[in-house]
């Protein structure tokens, strides 16, 4: 993954001439000899929702991780407009911390004080429903709770573009609403947010659906 | 680098390990049985001891490496450096081996009257200090936490069943640890048991260090993304063409 420049002059715009949150230009993967993404591009506008669908194994995470910078491609570039808020499918988390232990590791990172980054880990975890009061370690927390705080990690740096993949699984139904009503509110913040899922229910609730096929061709639906 | 995020990082991996309490206890019980049930038997229960100690410091460590594997991606994209991780989890595990050696100090020196206790403390302090970078290596190297755990006892266990004169001894992480302890009981010289712990300490820091940077393949990548960049090619392209 490297960035290539300089950039023709409209190459930080989309063709509506937005800028964009998130490019990535012909990216392959390959996990031994299967190709798991042959050549996927991908842009995202900033202030614009798009989910990524596919069949299991067509490389939406591997995407995902690439397009966080977790995963070096094997070709193809990727940039992005700013800081990545990255919220993996399986939480990433200590099961023998709680959420502020979390917060507070994380915080340094971001250049956040301990205090500024509880305050703000806080606000995020109570628009989730998140039991904050309980201070239980990770290991007690139902799944839901669990994604709660690694979603609540990906935004707590105040990121630009925010890759969230499958981000809601053990939500209940309330959690599930608020996520969307988020998603709308951080794009009006500015933010391109892109949202790996299987539910059919989402794609009326996002800018942009982009399938991707198992041999990792890109298909578009608008 | 960072001194306040190394001491997160220590001071986290302080919390998340003081509530293993069970887990360390019978790390720690486990070497002094191994001494308890040789102490008997004379100067080779020192040895038997000081090294087997490993287990429980070495063990600690792999378990700290392995539960933090899953996260430590997550925090190298939001800024940490795997060098700041690494000297976090270092310092706290050190800590760590520092109040085991006490314990083992203390035990042994009373348990079996050493002829030189300050060479036993110090094999002792030697084994501890080799045992962190070595867990840290090797839970940087081993895909679970079984695979790690028997690299460690394959590699305790060798060391223990070899006299610290055999060739075979001198190549394995704890030798200068049990070249001190056989000093402390035996009519054996130090020779350079010291400065050969301590650099083959500093060789497995490096190596840890290495594996986790190169498991991060993209890590520079990510620290380009976190800038505008954007902004920075367009800046580029201005400058260009002005």
């Amino acid at each position: 993954m490297s960035l290539s420049a300089p950039a023709p002059e409209n190459a930080c715009l989309d063709r509506e001439g937005r800028p964009l949150a998130l490019r990535a230009s012909t990216v392959h993967k390959r996990y031994g000899s299967r190709s798991i993404l042959d050549g996927v591009s991908l842009s995202v506008a900033a202030g614009e929702s798009v989910a990524i669908i596919g069949e299991n194994g067509a490389g939406k995470s591997t995407l995902m991780r690439i397009c966080a910078g977790l995963l070096q491609p094997d070709a193809g570039e990727v940039s992005v407009g700013g800081r990545v808020g990255y919220c993996p499918q399986e939480p990433g988390l200590f099961d023998l911390l709680s959420a502020d232990d979390h917060i507070a590791m994380f915080a340094p990172a971001l250049g956040l004080s301990r205090r500024e980054a509880l305050d703000r880990g806080h606000e995020l975890l109570a628009e989730f429903a998140f039991p904050i009061h309980q201070d239980a370690q990770c290991r007690h927390l139902s799944g839901g709770s669990r994604q709660k705080l690694n979603l609540a990690l990906a935004l707590l740096g105040g990121a630009k573009v925010l890759l969230l993949d499958e981000p809601y699984q053990g939500f209940d139904h309330g959690a599930y609403v608020s996520f969307w009503e988020h998603v709308a509110r951080w794009k009006g913040e500015g933010m391109g947010v892109v949202v790996v899922t299987h539910l059919l229910a989402d794609r009326g609730l996002v800018d942009r659906v982009v399938e991707l096929r198992v041999a990792g061709s890109r298909l578009e639906v608008v | 680098m960072s001194l306040r995020r190394v001491l997160v990082i220590a001071k986290l991996t302080g919390v998340e390990l003081s509530r293993r309490r069970v887990a360390l206890g019978l790390l720690t019980a486990l070497p002094l049985a191994f001494y308890g049930s040789s102490v008997s038997r004379g100067s080779g229960a020192v040895l038997t001891g000081g090294v087997a100690m490993a287990f429980s410091v070495a063990g600690a460590s792999i378990f700290v490496a392995l539960t933090a594997r899953p996260v430590d991606a997550r925090l190298i994209l939001a800024g940490y450096r795997p060098s700041e991780l690494l000297l976090g989890r270092l310092l706290l595990l050190e800590l760590f081996g520092i109040a085991v050696t006490g314990i083992f100090s203390v035990v042994m020196v009373f348990g079996s009257s050493p002829e030189h206790p300050w060479a036993l403390a110090s094999g002792v302090a030697l084994v501890a200090l080799t045992s962190v970078p070595f867990g840290l290596a090797v839970g940087a190297l081993s895909p679970h936490e079984l695979e790690g755990v028997l690299v460690l006892i394959g590699v305790v266990g060798v060391q223990l069943t070899l006299y610290s004169t055999d060739l075979m001894a001198k190549l394995l992480p704890f030798w200068g640890g049990q070249r001190l302890l056989d000093h402390a009981v035996n009519p054996v010289a130090t020779g350079a048991a010291a400065p050969v712990g301590i650099l083959y300490a500093a060789a497995l820091f490096a190596l840890a260090t290495y594996v986790m940077t190169r498991r991060a393949p993209a890590v520079g990548g990510a620290k380009r993304h976190s800038r505008d960049v954007f902004a920075a090619a367009t800046r580029l392209a201005l400058t260009r063409g002005g």
